[in-house]
């Protein structure tokens, strides 16, 4: 069995140079142009970067919308888009546009921000580098998990979604790559009920260890 | 004296420092130079004062060299800083050449050093001319800008716009404070040191000594207000909203700061506040010498609630600071205080001395808030603003430099 070789990462945001939005239209227009890193880090990363706040919402467009268009319909649609659900950025692009034209369309007005509140589009590159940890059994993994850097639960759990095999954790993949005549079946199963998305990283790491080490008690 | 990286284990835990050292370790050796224009006071001296040595202790060659500068330097300076902050601000030809030929005269003497850098910061405006003059650089310069620049004032921004569009890159402490540059634009947001003397757990017998000095009243409520005597900071707009709330309640107030050595306007804002404060016996105008960070560090601990009522901010330090010190913060609705203060959250976000009375009146009401908001407000500094998150921003931003890597996820 290869051993499971734990990675970190950490996040440098960038400016995307894009103008900021100032209205739903130009959001929109902004939206429908982004490179799709813009697109990721707005629904996938904000995750990773310092905030003062514990927001509603998971993306950074429900979140702007909400308190600075005062759009809260929109926050709620924008808000229940799920990017790990969607096959392609292309497609979760394709989805949220539906969304922001759909409430284009039911509106008299188009909702401004103030100056000040603009919505500026960031990217960002994630650095990964080893984290000198590797875990050789899948009873490792909940003692592991608690001792990584929420930027490790990140590039394992969330990010790896978005390589091979796609839409997969990485623990999984070890998992299945590794399969031991269905004894790694549990752990699957266990890693695969986790509601991530919604998750702040630090509530995720704590819900990690929690199923896995759930796990290992009832054996 | 700054600690060693072990020191922090207690409040970060392991894995972040083990994250540290990781990343380090990839940088090993790498030739790092910042340059600002003082060595205490403000925010940027003590961001250098404890970012220096971790650099070194992660196996980096860093070093901090500050240039110096005459009076008149430090006028134009300052105007420059001003105007970048939106000031309608005079700066004569004659102006930008003293700026030039301070700069020219650093150069001479930092010469070696920023040509064989691997990597430069140079940190605001004062010294960012070192780069035209460093013809034979070997390495990266980046423009580190610390105040918020979204809104300059235009003839000062047309001057130096081509300077800073020399640099590889630049960074920013919050995208609303960027501007469009033809070079990548980084987003770093501040941090503070927890175990400064500024921030770190005081014995009570300590905290009890300032209060004693200052000869504040321990039965009544404190406002505290932390910061250098500038217009900006609104120092008297804090005074007319303690007389607001004077009228109902028996509160005191702390206006400290101290004098940096680049701020020449300092003294012209105390006197103004000194007349406003008109000798009310429980209005203590504070000005503190550089070095004192435990008093600051008391007086914050002292604080019912901590006011930073600027009407222009760069991120904020003060507020991260109060907000360590487990207190709600009354913050103008400006620059970084924006990002930190969360109305009922953190603290309130206020745009006039009458919003400040009001939600001083509101806290002084609602003492169950003042605690929940500071054990909130702690925890997320904790989380997110210590420089821990901020040492690991800058070695990723300089890996990410010189490997001059373009990808979104880069792996070394």
């Amino acid at each position: 069995m290869t051993p499971f070789e734990v990675k970190d990462c950490a996040l440098l945001a960038r400016m995307s140079g894009l103008p900021p939005a100032l209205n739903l239209r130009e959001l929109r227009e902004r939206i429908a142009v982004c490179g799709e890193n813009v697109l990721f880090h707005h629904f996938c990363e904000t995750t990773l970067r310092g905030t003062f706040d514990n927001p509603d919402y998971r993306n950074d467009f429900a979140v702007w919308s909400k308190l600075y268009l005062g759009d809260r319909v929109l926050a709620e649609r924008l808000g229940i888009l799920d990017p790990y659900d969607f096959p392609s950025l292309a497609e979760l692009r394709a989805a949220t546009l539906e969304v922001l034209d759909e409430r284009l369309s039911e509106q008299a007005m188009i909702p401004w921000a103030r100056p000040g509140d603009e919505f500026f589009f960031r990217e960002a590159t994630t650095v990964v580098f080893s984290a000198g940890i590797r875990i050789s059994h899948p009873s490792g993994f909940a003692a592991a998990i608690r001792n990584m850097t929420v930027g490790s639960v990140y590039y394992h759990f969330l990010e790896a979604r978005r390589r091979h095999p796609f839409g997969k954790d990485d623990f999984t993949a070890w998992l299945l790559e590794n399969e031991n005549g269905g004894k790694n079946r549990p752990y699957i199963d266990a890693l695969a009920s986790i509601d991530f998305y919604f998750h702040t990283l630090a509530d995720l790491q704590k819900e990690l260890v929690k199923v896995l080490s759930d796990l290992e008690e009832t054996k | 004296m700054s600690s060693s990286l072990g020191a922090y284990e207690g409040i970060v835990g392991p894995a972040v420092l083990r994250q540290l050292r990781q990343l380090g370790e990839k940088l090993a050796g790498t030739r790092v130079v910042h340059v600002n224009s003082t060595r205490e006071g403000g925010g940027v001296a003590e961001i250098l004062e404890w970012m220096t040595p971790i650099m070194r202790e992660l196996g980096l060659n860093a070093s901090w060299e500050v240039i110096d500068g005459n009076a008149r330097f430090f006028e134009i300076t300052k105007a420059i800083h001003n105007g970048l902050q939106g000031a309608s601000v005079a700066i004569p030809v004659k102006g930008w050449k003293t700026w030039e030929d301070v700069n020219a005269r650093n150069f001479r003497r930092l010469r070696p050093i920023l040509e064989e850098a691997d990597i430069v910061f140079i940190h605001d405006p004062q010294p960012a001319h070192l780069l035209s003059l460093c013809t034979r650089r070997k390495g990266k310069w980046i423009w580190r800008a610390h105040i918020d620049i979204s809104h300059p004032f235009h003839p000062v921004w047309k001057s130096l716009r081509p300077v800073v569009e020399g640099f590889d890159a630049s960074i920013f402490s919050m995208a609303e404070f960027a501007q469009p540059l033809r070079h990548p634009q980084f987003l770093v947001p501040p941090s503070i040191d927890p175990l400064s003397e500024k921030n770190r757990d005081l014995d009570p017998a300590e905290v009890e000594a300032v209060r004693a000095e200052y000869g504040l009243d321990p039965s009544r409520p404190l406002l505290v207000q932390i910061s250098r005597y500038d217009r900006f900071k609104d120092p008297v707009g804090v005074v007319a909203a303690y007389r607001m709330v004077r009228k109902v309640a028996p509160v005191q107030l702390v206006l400290a700061g101290g004098g940096a050595t680049d701020d020449p306007e300092g003294k012209a804002v105390l006197e103004d506040v000194l007349e406003a404060a008109d000798k009310d016996p429980d209005i203590h105008v504070l000005l503190l010498p550089p070095d004192s960070h435990k008093t600051v560090n008391a007086l914050q601990r002292l604080a019912t609630i901590i006011l930073q009522k600027s009407t222009k901010e760069g991120f904020g330090l003060t507020v991260t600071e109060g907000m360590w010190k487990g207190k709600p913060v009354i913050g103008g609705d400006v620059g970084g205080i924006r990002l930190q203060v969360v109305n009922h959250h953190t603290g309130f976000l206020v745009n006039t001395p009458e919003g400040a009375a009001h939600r001083i009146r509101y806290l002084l009401h609602h003492r169950d808030s003042i605690d929940r908001m500071g054990t909130t407000a702690r925890d997320f500094v904790r989380e997110n603003f210590l420089l821990t998150r901020h040492i690991r921003e800058y070695l990723t931003l300089m890996l990410v430099t010189l490997r001059n890597t373009q990808g979104n996820v880069v792996e070394v």
